[in-house]
């Protein structure tokens, strides 16, 4: 189990990671984020992105995606997120290519009214060539031991 | 001419309201079990006994709820070409299965690009509403707006 307490400041973590497929893109624009340049490649060649590309929330889901399973694998007790700091898609994505997550730990700090503690992390997506196309600082938090409470 | 909104266009202080997403817990699971397979999101026993007291939304789904009304009513007509990203977003209360949602924007600040001419940053504050006029979810997106083609007797004119 990985409480708060356990969470080191510098730490970082390859989360996993995601080839993505043209379906799938289209798949979430149509249901999410149906813009020309996500959900049409003919379209999408007219456009200043010359190509189809996905949507920067789907991107943001399939981070989320493998944070779930990097944290479900060293049983990470988080227990949700207020809210993202700064998300910025530098990149596009695009069919086939291959995403992989890793993160780093920025700060940690005790909730003063709750039995959790606040971790804030930069997780950053990167795609076969090593480009960065999703950098995002955001905050998770986990639970605290309870000894340490008691 | 086209009458779509361009960079140019846009006016600061502008303030809109739009859209209406009935929230069910059909789709809360469907998009979690993709996306967001915590247990609050995808179990609804497991979300009874949880902090939240039943199913929630996953806070990356209210953001593509977000974007699906943007889509739906502020992006028609707008000159706009994706977005850079967003700061401060802020997950302030629980969506839930039953929830109506709906967005309110505020044009906070417009940048123009150094380095293309032919586009803009455009900073807007957003406010995802639930059916009791609460904020479940704040942002601040940065989104690129085209500008204003010249007409061609100017661009001729200019050399």
């Amino acid at each position: 189990m990985k409480y708060f307490e356990d969470v080191q400041v510098g730490e970082t973590e390859v989360l996993g990671s995601h080839t993505i497929s043209e379906a799938e893109i289209v798949a979430f624009a149509r249901k999410y984020d149906p813009q020309p340049f996500h959900t049409d490649p003919e379209a999408a060649a007219a456009t200043i992105f010359g190509g189809l590309i996905a949507s920067g929330w789907h991107t943001c889901a399939i981070m989320m995606r493998l944070s779930v399973e990097a944290a479900r694998r060293v049983r990470a007790q988080t227990t949700g997120s207020p809210g993202v700091d700064s998300c910025r898609w530098p990149r596009p994505v695009r069919p086939g290519d291959t995403l992989t997550a890793r993160s780093e730990v920025l700060e940690t700090w005790p909730s003063r009214s709750r039995p959790i503690g606040f971790v804030r992390n930069r997780v950053e997506m990167l795609n076969q060539r090593g480009e960065v196309v999703l950098s995002l600082v955001g905050i998770s938090m986990f639970r605290r031991r309870r000894e340490e409470l008691a | 001419m086209s009458d779509l909104v361009y960079f140019e266009d846009v006016a600061v202080g502008e303030v809109h309201r739009f859209g209406r997403y009935p929230v069910t817990a059909e789709e809360v699971v469907e998009y979690a079990r993709q996306f967001d397979p915590q247990p609050f999101h995808v179990d609804d026993e497991a979300a009874r006994q949880s902090m939240f007291g039943g199913l929630i939304a996953s806070g990356w789904h209210t953001g593509a709820m977000f974007i699906h009304m943007l889509c739906e009513h502020a992006i028609p007509g707008a000159a706009t070409t994706g977005a850079l990203g967003f700061d401060d977003l802020r997950w302030l209360k629980p969506v839930r299965p039953g929830d109506v949602l709906g967005v309110e924007t505020t044009i906070r600040e417009k940048v123009a690009s150094r380095s293309r001419r032919d586009i803009g940053v455009v900073k807007v504050d957003s406010r995802v509403l639930n059916q009791n006029d609460e904020a479940v979810m704040t942002l601040t997106s940065l989104v690129l707006y085209r500008r204003r083609p010249l007409p061609p007797a100017e661009t001729t004119g200019a050399t």
